[in-house]
């Protein structure tokens, strides 16, 4: 499949260099800028981003493309390196003359992209990369973000865990950025909700810990009701790992958000841990409806492998593109931002809205527990609990504070 | 400091434990990478994706068995194999013409080395996490002074006294070992009495590539094995390396205890700051003794 | 003399090669003045290094850092303090021939191998402050958008503000080659115990030239900052230490514009390579391993030498003892 795939590039940078020579005659198309990493471990989660992008683009384009124009797109691999990255995006804008920028699951690279985007007035839709200041702090008219960010992640973990009866918590993560905006974006929202808690101490990591037994222990030596984990990534797999082997997941509970999604748990197979609280912003078996169903289908169909959360954010930035220029009636720049904003498309998991004052787009998060599951391979999340975007957003006025700083 | 309140001699002993379970891995990985740069000079930069591709060789093999639970062992076996002849080939195909350059353009052609390898592996096994179960009669943990310690880090702290002792026979009690320790001072004197010093390059290469190798498998059950593990394995053990003398096998026995110890009781006393532990420890021991702790062949 | 190739024949030349980038925003899109840009920066960080690593001999393996301390200067300033621009920029290389002094004093009397590891470790640490120093560096996020005046932001305003100053650090650098410090430090990479036994100090003059290596290289990261209005932990990681000591090996370390040369090989690669594959450090690797084995003095290294069989008369130049000398001593 992955052959199938390089060819499709392959041919769309044929098409595009026979497209600049016979440009006379031939019909100009929409041209999206993809960059991300594409090596290295991020790359389990960005593939499916340019899959499902590329399955959703293929389907628009085969129902005759969006104002009569071909979508066509083109990667960059950034190796989770901002400088190279940067360089990529430029050379996207300033000679391929791309439409839309979108991409990258590194944050601090969205964050440079942003800014060059801002100043060419370009829009970025940015993919995967969960810094809440893309649409915060940082935010413009120009940047778009596809999927939730630390700040909802936060609100949406809290709001799960305020209902359990937890009182003394202990935090550990990832030490970096994302670790600690999840860690503090939990912790501060948990507070407000349930004022009685309390906090034992934390520990922090490396990004890329082989083993994490020595911090497991000593969180275990502490004694708390329940630990926030706060790590993202690639950290995931070797955490679980570790508390299976401890039986950390047995002595005390812990929330870890991406702990029930299927990047997480497919590499684990039936040696995951039981009883861990994730969230994830997607499940190829939940909510199962029609549309959810019939987009896991198609995916498996032309990839051999079931959709991650990737797949989705893909697929909704190729829906948002076509609505977009579709109700804005041109290929206008401006006038794509101004019907972008506010927009509502289908997607797998219901009508998913682009909030047009800060342009964070609204999912919703569901909350499980893992499980295994008879007749499955791979564990799944149980009594799930949906958290619907509107409580998990960051309110206007904190955009509009963290704006003015 | 409340953090010491629960700081509990148990606590102490175990995460003591721990730190000395990891240290095994950073021992045997580096005392591959210390016999080659003893013996061969060359600043294997290559030493970490070696590693990675034992702990990939390693997921694959364990998995092509996956009905019967010896998979993980046959893998144990053939995939350190598997990646010495990776080493022998590099040894025979090219190092072997360069043995008379300098070091830094050694140190560059094994970059080269692990940037063609990543982008290998990542051909031939694509961006997927792998993960491999711990072999049956190590999943679970013991409960040692009432915490938990896992079963399989058990096995880990078992192993490292038993590769000291082999690398010690190997390298003091063997031909091959007294050999390699006089190639290492004077490599044309070896030469000039009628020893082929080739063959005895060779060999300490690939031994060391076979160390790396197993230092991949041993650690595939207990972490993500994926792409990226390479990078962050190469810097640690070269300190590591450095820390203990170049080219001293007890170094790195000593450099990896240490890294292991400030990492694992680092994260004890100062939970936030424990990265840094490990590299203040080796800043501290260049600072005072520049050329390692025990006595360094270069 | 300053090709290394043409003897004194070369100054038409570097100033027709100098007119030719003046002109080139007139006639190329604007991507190329991009990447001229691109590789003027990251040449003149080569290059700085090359003083150190070709020059003197040293194994300076995080050179990155003091670029990084160049940039991280420039754009605190900016971003946090209200001083004026000229100050950011007269800092940035000034705070990092401090960190040259402070790390040169710690590494200096260690040769080498142990030199080199001692410097990863300490340019690690510095990395981890950078990395985990959220209130202060922005942690691993680092800071973007940073607004530079109109004079020098936009595409063609920041390539000639990069080519002069570019221009101006490379002349400098050239004159300090040939004055007596250079040849100082060229006759201790040669031979530190002789130059000991004839009254030189050797630490000192190793000290004085990685300070001034990591002046330029924190000119280079000031000029990154103009250049990508952005900071972040990744311009001091070994990694990219190990990738511009490549473009000094692969253009030639023994000669001037050797780095610089490497700088726009490796860079254009990258970019040309880069649109067709995701594999292109494969190429890159490849390529290092075929250039290593059969030019082992770089691209002008060898083109020096080709020129130099060709026309015996030539007197030979030190450069070409240098990689003899530095292979025999581990035999």
């Amino acid at each position: 499949m992955k052959k199938s795939l390089k060819f499709f590039c392959l041919a769309a940078l044929v098409g595009c260099s026979l497209l600049t020579v016979s440009s006379a005659f031939a019909a100009k198309t929409i041209k999206v800028g993809i960059v991300d990493t594409y090596s290295g471990p991020a790359s389990t989660y960005t593939n499916d981003v340019r899959d499902a992008f590329a399955l959703a683009a293929e389907k628009i384009n085969a129902a005759g493309g969006i104002l009569g124009r071909q979508l066509e797109f083109f990667t960059r691999d950034s190796k989770f390196k901002v400088g190279l990255g940067l360089s990529a995006a430029k050379e996207l804008v300033m000679r391929e003359n791309v439409d839309i920028l979108m991409g990258t699951i590194n944050s601090s690279l969205a964050l440079a992209i942003s800014d060059f985007a801002k100043q060419e007035k370009i829009p970025f839709l940015a993919t995967f990369a969960k810094s809440a200041k893309i649409t915060g702090e940082n935010g413009h008219r120009y940047v778009f973000s596809m999927n939730e960010n630390t700040a909802m992640i936060g609100k949406a973990a809290a709001e799960g865990l305020a209902k359990r009866p937890y009182t003394s918590y202990w935090i550990a993560g990832d030490d970096y950025e994302y670790g600690h905006a999840v860690a503090d974006g939990v912790w501060e929202n948990l507070k407000k909700l349930k004022p009685g808690v309390k906090l034992l101490g934390q520990s922090w990591w490396k990004v890329g810990e082989p083993d994490f037994t020595p911090y497991i222990t000593a969180i275990l030596a502490q004694k708390p009701d329940a630990v926030i984990v706060a790590t993202g990534g690639r950290d995931c797999v070797p955490f679980l790992k570790a508390a299976q082997a401890t039986g950390f997941n047995k002595q005390v509970p812990f929330y870890m958000h991406t702990a029930t999604e299927i990047s997480t748990l497919k590499p684990l197979g039936l040696n995951a841990p039981e009883g861990v609280i994730g969230t994830a912003n997607y499940h190829s078996y939940y909510p199962d409806t029609a549309e959810n169903r019939a987009f896991v289908a198609e995916f498996e169909k032309a990839y051999g492998r079931t959709p991650a959360v990737g797949a989705l954010y893909g697929y909704i930035t190729a829906q948002f593109i076509s609505r977009a220029y579709t109700k804005a009636g041109a290929i206008d720049t401006e006038k794509f931002i101004n019907a972008l904003e506010g927009l509502s498309v289908d997607s797998p998991v219901g009508k998913v809205t682009m909030r047009a004052e800060d342009h964070q787009v609204m999912l919703p998060m569901f909350m499980g527990v893992t499980t295994k599951a008879a007749g499955q391979s791979v564990l799944i999340a149980k009594d799930i609990v949906t958290i619907p975007a509107e409580e998990t957003m960051p309110s206007l006025d904190e955009i509009r504070k963290a704006r003015q700083h | 400091m409340e953090l010491f309140t629960g700081l509990s001699f148990s606590v102490l002993c175990i995460q003591i434990l721990v730190g000395l379970s990891k240290a095994t891995i950073l021992f045997i990985v580096a005392s591959g990478l210390t016999l080659i740069l003893g013996v061969l000079r060359i600043p294997n930069l290559a030493h970490g994706s070696l590693y990675m591709i034992g702990a990939f060789t390693t997921y694959s093999i364990a998995t092509a068995f996956s009905q019967s639970s010896l998979g993980f062992w046959v893998a144990l076996l053939l995939a350190p194999l598997a990646v010495a002849l990776i080493g022998l080939i590099m040894e025979q195909g090219l190092f072997r013409f360069l043995y008379k350059r300098d070091h830094l353009m050694m140190l560059l052609f094994t970059f080269s080395f692990s940037l063609v390898f990543a982008d290998l592996v990542k051909m031939i096994w694509g961006s997927d996490y792998r993960s491999l179960a711990v072999p049956e009669i190590f999943q679970g943990s013991y409960l040692l002074l009432g915490m938990p310690f896992p079963r399989y880090n058990l096995f880990l702290l078992l192993l490292g006294p038993l590769f000291a002792a082999g690398l010690w026979y190997l390298t003091n009690r063997t031909l091959l070992g007294k050999i390699s320790r006089a190639a290492a001072v004077d490599r044309e004197m070896v030469g000039a009495v009628g020893v082929n010093v080739n063959l005895v390059y060779a060999a300490v290469f690939v031994i060391g590539c076979y160390l790396a190798g197993i230092g991949g498998a041993l650690v595939a059950p207990t972490q993500n094995i994926t792409q990226g593990m390479d990078h962050s394995i190469i810097i640690e053990i070269f300190l590591i390396v450095i820390i203990g003398g170049l080219g001293n096998v007890w170094g790195a026995l000593l450099g990896a205890v240490i890294f292991g110890l400030t990492d694992a009781i680092g994260i004890l006393v100062a939970p936030q700051f424990g990265i840094v532990f490990p590299y203040l420890a080796v800043i501290t021991v260049l600072i005072f003794r520049p050329k390692g702790l025990l006595k360094s062949i270069w | 003399m300053i090709f290394g190739i043409f003897g004194k024949k070369s100054l038409p030349l570097v100033t027709l090669f100098l007119a030719g980038l003046f002109c080139m925003p007139f006639v190329t899109p604007r991507f190329y003045i991009y990447l001229a840009s691109v590789i003027l920066v990251t040449g003149l960080l080569a290059t700085s290094l090359n003083l150190v690593l070709g020059y003197g001999g040293m194994y300076q393996f995080h050179h990155a850092v003091f670029y990084g301390v160049g940039a991280y200067t420039t754009a605190l300033l900016l971003t946090k303090t209200s001083l004026p621009i000229w100050v950011a920029f007269a800092s940035a290389p000034l705070v990092a021939a401090l960190f040259g002094l402070v790390i040169g004093l710690i590494c200096a009397r260690l040769s080498s191998l142990h030199f080199g590891m001692l410097q990863l470790s300490l340019g690690s640490l510095l990395w981890v402050i950078v990395y985990r120093w959220y209130d202060f560096t922005g942690g691993d996020d680092g800071i973007h958008g940073i607004s530079m005046p109109a004079a020098i932001s936009g595409t063609t305003s920041a390539y000639y503000f990069i080519l002069i100053i570019t221009a101006l650090c490379l002349l400098l650098m050239f004159i300090l080659i040939k004055s007596p410090f250079g040849r100082i430090l060229q006759a201790l990479r040669d031979n530190p115990e002789r130059c000991a036994a004839i009254g030189v100090n050797v630490t000192w003059h190793r000290i004085l030239a990685i300070m001034i290596a990591a002046f330029f290289a924190g000119v280079a990261g000031s000029l990154f900052v103009t250049l990508e209005g952005s900071v972040f932990p990744g311009l001091l990681f070994w990694t990219l230490s190990l990738e511009i000591l490549i473009m000094c090996l692969l253009g030639g370390w023994f000669t001037f514009f050797g780095p610089m040369l490497g700088a726009f090989l490796i860079i254009s690669l990258r970019t040309v390579a880069g649109n067709y594959t995701e594999y292109w450090t494969l190429i890159l690797g490849l390529m290092m391993m075929l250039t290593i084995f059969f030019l082992p003095k770089g691209v002008l290294g060898f083109v020096n030498d080709l020129f130099r069989s060709r026309s015996p008369d030539q007197p030979l130049e030190e450069s070409s003892h240098a990689t003899d000398k530095v292979s025999t001593k581990i035999v």
